[in-house]
């Protein structure tokens, strides 16, 4: 459809961290990793303005506020009650049709391949995003009526309790809410996994930190397994500890549909390291350079695909700034280096430097 | 910050103990070995209430053997000169010098803290300024360092000590120029004496500043870079082309001449150095090595053949026995076809990688500091890797000769049996032996020495030999709270970790732990070698189990599978030549020479720092 006006989308690799505002923390981190030349699979991305849209269309507002004003936070009935009503009232709204006609030509562009539909939440820190229960993902979506459908079921999962509850703590400081989409399509992973680029325990940021499991990231992602776990020297590749354990179980894409399906590891695989030496040494190199694109240790989420080689097979599905209270560990307080010097000798107050170092 | 690390107050039994040194027996047969030292070295009863409450370690980084009374001289002179720079120069403000005492023979020593707080900040005031002056003008100081050392091996080397003739010469009377032959010889044992108290002057001047420039930047890599192993510390920092591989890359040198020039035959394994100089001589081309390696021997022979603190430890000159098994080893690996070199450019390569590697990973601030100390360190490291070239080697193996050529003067007049006695006695006595020996030379008297000093000599070589068996525990007295003397720490790695570890593994078997001075694994029989004499029993496939090591060792480091040392850290020798070789290496395990015994099988992991006794 050459010529229709296109409001409510972007394609990934056009956005950069200035878009988080109109597409969501997700989306802008995607396009800032393909700007940076990281291998990430091809997509587009839903914006905040295609969700508003939505919701004034359908006349949701003058049924949210009133539902959303006055609730406790800590009142765990009232919130369930809310968010099954609104999204109740969500998945029965229908979508403008400037906005389902948008989805439908990018997932056609994109070559209507099985896609990733993953929520874009607003709101500079992701992790309280996640924290807050805004980030659903919705995987192996087949056909431009399943995708609309999982971008509005991304939409539903800002209504959902913890999001709620999330809010209505933060009060009057809470911005409105609104919520971007990723469509992306999907990698059929043989291996997949999470990597720290420092030590998640010490905080070291010459270390890297690689969990994998066979099959989708799901069962790493939500503590299904017990994953590989190495620790690597950045600096000279040297594999500092390697921990193999059973793997028992996998997802992979259901055969007969959309979704993915749990199964258990067949048994000659489940003890094999699901990692090489090469594949490590793949992941690290697309670590330091994600890292250094974003100028801090990052928690990236990868997979390598069934079929392909690396490094080709590697894809990055999502970064963001490691967070975890290890990283942000005690750093040595900043002092000159003659006052370090100074205080080997048992100097402990440094006057003024006597002649410099 | 607490520095109660030396006395402790109240009761000490829930922190456990180490023997008391007064409780200490004397080995059978050993009775009277306290005359051999000094009266201030000993346990004294008079000195009991502080000195059993005080935490002492055996020092087996300098002196794994019992003493001999003479050597007792390179116990006092490097703490005098230790303790005055750290202690009247630079005033460290926690801690002053370090205190010694003997034990059946064997040296243990404990550090003198400053607990004073007011104290503390006086001496701040001091150490600021001047070793602030140091650190600033660092090149400037070790570049006039290098001058004072030079000029002070040279006044050693031309020292003559002078014979007594039955009649002076006729210059005393026609030119009435000189001084008599009895003042000659006090003369000339008083200023070598002196010479060495100078070495040890220059040998410590820069030692605590440079080794705590090293330490500093190795503790902000550890507080930014939690994981970094202490080899990749020590790579960034360790120069490339310097004086401790000088000698071995001069080895190196003449092994390929030997092949150029067609003389490599004459060195056959298992040759003597004599049974190769003598076929070397019988060829022009060999004429000619021989006269490229008198070239080479001045100065890249003055290595000591250990670690240079005992009269036994000759150099490469007095004995060629370790550079020629070198040469040969050289020679055999060049004629099979191996790359001998030591890869320069790719250590330097290496070196700079790490630096900007990890100088990379780290914040604009974290990064100044990081950079700035790693300059410092390296400034500071020519001095921490060649002092113990020119003093410790080359002047120290010189010294001792010459004290032989007073030993030798004595046995020409029938005071001692053998040169080699001299050392039986201490300085002191040795002056008293040399004041009789001129008295009765100058009034033609009848000596008493030549009856005198041999019994005493016989009897203090049995004793020695019987104190040589006895094994001395790691540390005596109370277990410290916390160990914070710099000197102790850098010097000798004794941390409060440490001296832990010790207190418990006198019950534990089976397994040391250590310094993680070189990765890798390596299982292998175990070869326990307490002195350099015992280095030529080494076999291939092999692990070194020794007190320590040093640079003139280097040819047996092809040898063997991994290293083991009782004392030491990461930038001792054993770890640097092991990290070189690519052997694992696990140092400052405190007892290994003392748990292992040769032929068991070990496994050394010098990544996690653990011996195991895997037979028993």
């Amino acid at each position: 459809m050459p010529g229709t006006v296109k409001n409510y989308g972007r394609v990934l690799a056009d956005l950069r961290a200035a878009d988080a505002e109109s597409f969501g923390g997700k989306s802008s981190a995607l396009g800032e990793l393909i700007a940076a030349g990281i291998p990430v699979p091809p997509g587009f991305a839903v914006s905040t303005a295609a969700y508003r849209a939505f919701v004034a269309g359908a006349g949701l507002d003058p049924m949210i506020a009133p539902a959303m004003s006055g609730l406790a936070p800590d009142d765990v009935d009232a919130v369930g009650a809310v968010s099954h009503r609104i999204g109740e009232a969500m998945r029965s709204a229908p979508i403008p049709s400037s906005v389902r006609d948008e989805v439908a030509e990018r997932y056609a562009e994109l070559g209507e391949p099985p896609v990733a539909v993953r929520s874009s939440a607003l709101g500079e820190d992701s992790r309280e995003a996640t924290f807050a229960g805004q980030q659903e993902t919705y995987l192996w979506v087949h056909g431009a009526e399943g995708v609309c459908g999982a971008v509005r079921d991304c939409w539903v999962s800002l209504y959902s309790p913890p999001a709620i509850t999330y809010r209505a703590r933060l009060g009057a400081g809470a911005a409105e809410p609104a919520m971007g989409v990723a469509v992306q399509a999907m990698v059929d992973a043989e291996v997949s996994g999470v990597m720290f680029t420092c030590n998640p325990v010490s905080g070291d940021p010459s270390m890297v930190a690689i969990n994998a499991s066979w099959g989708l990231g799901l069962a790493v992602v939500g503590g299904e397994v017990t994953p590989d776990d190495f620790l690597v020297s950045k600096v000279t590749r040297e594999v500092v500890r390697r921990h193999v354990h059973a793997k028992e179980v996998e997802y992979v894409p259901d055969a007969g549909g959309g979704g993915a399906v749990r199964r258990e590891v067949p048994s000659e695989r489940r003890d094999l390291a699901c990692l090489e030496a090469g594949a490590i040494d793949v992941l690290i190199e697309v670590g330091r350079r994600i890292e250094r694109h974003f100028g801090s240790p990052q928690d990236v989420e990868w997979a390598i695909a069934r079929d392909g080689e690396l490094p080709s097979s590697l894809f990055v599905l999502q970064s963001r700034p490691v967070t975890t209270a290890s990283a942000r560990r005690e750093q040595p307080e900043p002092a000159s280096a003659m006052s370090l010097l100074m205080r080997t000798f048992g100097v402990e107050a440094v006057g003024s430097d006597p002649e410099g170092v | 910050m607490s520095v109660e690390w030396a006395r402790i107050d109240g009761p000490v039994a829930d922190r456990g103990s180490f023997p008391n040194p007064y409780e200490i027996e004397t080995p059978p047969g050993c009775e009277g070995w306290e005359e051999m030292y000094p009266y201030y070295a000993l346990f004294d009863e008079r000195r009991r209430e502080s000195d059993e409450q005080r935490f002492w370690f055996w020092n087996s980084m300098h002196f794994p053997l019992p003493m001999p009374a003479f050597d007792v001289f390179c116990i006092d002179s490097p703490y005098d000169g230790i303790g005055s720079w750290q202690n009247r120069v630079f005033a460290v403000p926690p801690a002053m010098g370090i205190d010694y005492r003997c034990v059946n023979g064997y040296i243990y020593i404990s550090g003198n803290a400053v607990t004073d707080p007011e104290k503390i900040a006086e001496r701040a005031g001091y150490f600021q300024e001047r070793a602030g002056h140091y650190f600033a003008n660092w090149n400037e100081l070790y570049a006039k360092w290098r001058v004072k050392v030079d000029a002070m091996i040279r006044e050693l080397t031309e020292l003559e000590v002078p014979d007594l003739p039955e009649y002076e010469p006729r210059e005393v009377v026609f030119e009435n120029d000189r001084n008599l032959r009895f003042y000659d010889v006090l003369d000339a044992y008083s200023r070598t004496l002196r010479l060495g108290d100078l070495m040890w002057q220059h040998h410590s001047e820069f030692l605590l500043l440079g080794y705590g420039a090293y330490m500093t930047f190795s503790e902000f890599c550890k507080g930014h870079l939690p994981d970094i192993p202490d080899q990749h510390v020590a790579q960034m920092v360790a120069g490339i082309d310097v004086i401790l591989w000088k000698p071995d890359a001069e080895l190196r040198r003449l092994a390929r001449l030997a092949i150029d020039t067609g003389v490599d035959a004459a060195f056959a394994e298992g040759r003597t150095p004599t049974e190769i100089d003598a076929e070397l001589a019988e060829s022009e081309a060999g004429r000619a090595w021989l006269a490229e390696l008198e070239e080479v021997k001045d100065p890249w022979f003055n290595m000591a053949t250990g670690d240079g603190l005992y009269h036994y430890y000759g150099s490469w000159l007095d004995d060629p026995s370790i550079p020629y098994a070198s040469l040969i080893g050289h020679v055999a690996a060049l004629k099979a076809g191996e790359d001998i070199e030591r890869p320069t450019e790719q250590l330097a390569r290496e070196r700079d990688r790490l630096a900007e590697e990890y100088g990379s990973l780290l914040d604009a601030d974290a990064r100044k500091g990081f950079e700035e100390l790693l300059a410092l360190s390296r400034t500071v490291f020519p001095y921490v890797e060649e002092h113990k070239f020119f003093c410790d080697y080359w002047f120290l193996t010189r010294w001792w000769n010459k004290i032989r050529e007073f030993g030798a003067l004595l046995a020409e007049h029938g005071f001692l049996e053998d040169a080699e006695d001299v050392f039986q006695l201490s300085r002191h006595e040795v002056n008293g032996a040399l004041d009789e020996l001129v008295l009765t030379w100058s009034t033609g008297g009848e000596p008493i020495g030549p009856k005198h000093w041999p019994p005493i000599v016989t009897r203090r070589k049995e004793i020695l030999e019987r104190l040589a068996d006895w094994t001395p525990p790691p540390a005596l007295g109370v277990v410290p709270d916390e160990v914070n003397d710099p000197a102790l720490v850098m010097l000798w790695g004794v941390t409060t970790e440490r001296v832990q570890e010790w207190a418990r593994s006198a019950e534990t078997d089976g397994e040391l732990t250590g310094t993680a001075a070189s990765p890798g694994v390596a299982e292998g029989p175990a070869r326990v070698v307490k002195t350099v004499m015992e280095i030529s029993d080494i076999r291939e496939g092999e692990i070194l189990v020794c007190t320590i090591t040093s640079p003139a060792w280097a040819p047996i480091f092809s040898k063997i599978e991994a290293a083991v040392t009782d004392i030491g850290g990461v930038m001792s020798h054993a770890a640097i030549v092991c990290r070189e070789y690519g052997l694992p290496a696990v140092v400052g395990t405190g007892r290994a020479t003392a748990q292992i015994r040769t032929g068991q099988r070990l496994r050394v992991d010098g990544s996690a720092g653990t011996v195991t006794i895997l037979e028993r």
